[in-house]
């Protein structure tokens, strides 16, 4: 009776300090963004707008992507179209070696993880430097996100340590430089995060420096303008576009919103819901090429164009990846990252994966307790937790229904379809307190795997009433 | 059939109800009794930024100089005297050997203490490359929230004319992707300034 998730979950919580940890910094995000809404009296209309400007977009997408790309073509930008990942890789492999790309930096996409462009270019021999320090940190440890938002946060500061000073060529000579900043000396923990942070700032503005193109995906692309907007703390996005004269933005279809009116709101909304802060530090507007340089955007589908047919799951592209969902659901701040086979975790990944797979990723339903939390912190009031149950609705339909489950319910339903017999069952029910605990817990039944057994009452409610003692 | 066309095509199809566009006019975004006050609190508490108040009687590349602490600096404002001029650098690359780089900001927010710069200069990386950046800001260009500065960024006619870039900066470039601490310093500018002009 357990799905991948769930086996994954139980491995993951033997190491309880590990679990706490885990839980605690992901809530404590999650308590950073409601002091945020709590801050904006506007706050529960800031959210309804963004459902409705999502809700018009995606059921006007044609039409936008028309406009944004007539917008960006008069601005100076090539825009390619890709209808799958394979066709998306091919391009901008293409556009790469057009211009003798050996080594390019590039700032965090979900889309680019979708695709697998990185694995796919390295096999091309083409250099590929993450540059957000958590991505960059997992890309040397050969390691997945666990998160969309903070991706590394699951690595302890000694495996980041022992990694930089493996991998990074010249980490005695940086560490040196630090120690003359700090006035001299070594820093008293060899782990300590403003010192690998450090590290990590001059090893990745080395990359900036030598590469020949950089990478971007993109937060928001605004359809009357032909903007990308791109969103980050550490800059890493504009380093990887200020110094580079090749940029190439890599960007979902379902990405788009109207206007700047409508850029308010998503801007008002993205940080205070993902991280718990008023603004990120950069929100940057890249509207054409640099001077003597070239911009390219590609539009990549990959499935969403089907999504938008789905009765009962096409809200799901009105998510803007803020991780909301995943820092308040406790089942993600429990199990982690890793415990879900989708790349995307959490509530809006149980569901992304299913659309993706239903074959494949259909172990992560489970991974849900119904408890709603995720459809009160989404700010753009994606039903996550309807479409999770929607789902175990169909495992049956599509042939992952677990055998155990279907048995009980075909039990189930004799019995509730029989008064007799449920009756007679219910009588004889509190006969079930006599069998020896150990006997009764034990893991054939699976009710009191990780609970106690409940004791049957002495009398049945229905009893009770008959009686009229209620 | 290209895939543009086939995109467009699925998507028209595929599309079952479709909703209008919400009036985004009955949004009533926060206001401060003193947008400059909350500004300039916000920049010095959660941001992480400096904030200078400069006088009338304050020379501009006097407080550059101070602020830079004999590094050079880079900017392409007349009044900043600046060494390096990114209208001119050999590349973006040399910008990131500047200590201090100087631009205007044209809009402040008080909300979250963004400053919309539009680029000016030809080079952007001033804004990023650089050590330490200093904004100039007038005090009478702050808004309350960021709907009231795209309201103004999409009424000018001056921004996105020369150079195609325009960006918000609240702060030194900040990460807490090892282990959730919070450094300053990631890969752009270290240090913030912004010079709040009368």
């Amino acid at each position: 009776m357990s799905t991948r998730h769930s086996k994954a979950a139980e491995a993951y919580l033997k190491d309880q300090t590990v679990v706490s940890r885990h839980d605690q910094t992901f809530f404590g995000v999650r308590q950073k963004r409601d002091r945020m809404a709590q801050a904006l009296p506007e706050w529960e209309d800031l959210r309804e707008a963004a459902n409705l400007i999502k809700k018009h977009t995606e059921t006007h997408l044609a039409d936008y992507l028309e406009l944004f790309e007539k917008n960006a073509t008069a601005n100076g930008v090539t825009v390619h179209w890709a209808q799958d990942a394979d066709e998306y890789n091919r391009i901008v492999y293409d556009i790469l070696s057009a211009h003798g790309v050996k080594k390019v930096v590039k700032s965090k996409s979900m889309l680019t993880e979708e695709c697998h462009l990185n694995e796919n270019l390295e096999q091309k021999g083409i250099d590929v430097i993450e540059t957000d320090l958590g991505e960059r940190i997992l890309q040397m440890m050969k390691l997945a996100p666990s998160h969309i938002v903070m991706p590394a946060l699951h690595v302890h500061r000694e495996d980041i340590g022992d990694t930089f000073r493996r991998l990074i060529p010249d980490f005695d000579q940086i560490a040196k430089g630090y120690g003359q900043l700090a006035g001299g000396g070594s820093p008293a923990d060899p782990n300590d995060p403003t010192f690998l942070t450090y590290v990590a700032r001059m090893h990745l503005r080395q990359q900036f420096a030598e590469a020949d193109a950089g990478m971007t995906g993109a937060n928001f692309g605004i359809a009357a303008t032909g903007d990308v907007v791109v969103c980050t703390n550490e800059g890493n996005a504009d380093m990887s576009t200020s110094i580079p004269k090749l940029h190439i933005v890599s960007m979902g279809i379902e990405k788009l919103i109207p206007d700047y009116q409508a850029m308010g709101v998503f801007q008002r909304l993205l940080a205070r819901c993902g991280t718990g802060q008023e603004t990120t530090v950069y929100t940057s507007h890249f509207r054409g090429p640099r001077p003597g340089g070239e911009m390219h955007i590609v539009l990549v589908d990959n499935g969403r164009s089907q999504i938008i047919g789905n009765a009962e799951h096409w809200q799901t592209l009105k998510c803007m990846r803020c991780g909301a969902c995943m820092n308040t659901c406790p089942v993600y701040r429990r199990s982690a990252g890793y415990s879900y086979t989708y790349f995307i975790p959490g509530p809006i990944g149980i569901n992304l994966g299913m659309l993706r797979d239903v074959h494949k990723y259909h172990d992560n339903v489970s991974a849900c307790s119904l408890c709603c939390s995720c459809d009160n912190v989404c700010p753009v009031k994606v039903d996550l937790s309807s479409q999770v149950y929607r789902w175990r609705q169909q495992l049956d339909d599509h042939g992952h229904a677990d055998p155990m489950k279907r048995m009980m319910s075909k039990g189930m339903s004799v019995l509730f379809n029989n008064p007799s017999l449920y009756t007679t069952a219910l009588r004889f029910s509190p006969m079930v307190n006599w069998i020896p605990g150990p006997l009764i817990n034990m893991k054939l039944n699976p009710w009191a795997y990780g609970h106690q057994m409940m004791k049957f009452p002495k009398k049945s409610f229905h009893q009770l009433w008959k009686e009229k003692k209620l | 059939m290209s895939a543009r066309e086939e995109i467009l095509k699925r998507l028209r199809a595929n599309t079952r109800e479709t909703y209008d566009k919400p009036d985004l006019s009955q949004l009533k975004p926060i206001k401060y009794d003193d947008p400059v006050a909350e500004y300039i609190t916000k920049t010095t508490t959660t941001a992480g930024a400096k904030l200078i108040e400069m006088k009338p009687s304050d020379d501009l590349a006097t407080i550059v100089r101070q602020i830079a602490d004999g590094d050079s600096v880079a900017s392409n404002l007349p009044a900043v005297k600046a060494d390096v001029n990114p209208d001119t650098v050999g590349s973006a690359q040399e910008l990131m050997k500047v200590g201090v780089g100087v631009v205007a900001g044209t809009i402040g927010v008080a909300e979250n203490a963004c400053v919309w710069i539009p680029q000016e200069t030809k080079e952007k990386a001033v804004n990023f490359a650089v050590q330490h950046l200093v904004i100039v800001l007038p005090r009478t260009a702050i808004v309350n929230n960021m709907n009231e500065a795209y309201t103004r960024i999409e009424a000018s006619t001056v921004y996105f004319q020369e150079y195609k870039f325009g960006t918000f900066i609240s702060g030194p470039s900040k990460t807490a992707d090892i282990e959730g601490a919070l450094v300053y310093g990631a890969q752009a500018a270290r240090a913030l300034t912004v010079i709040l002009t009368p």
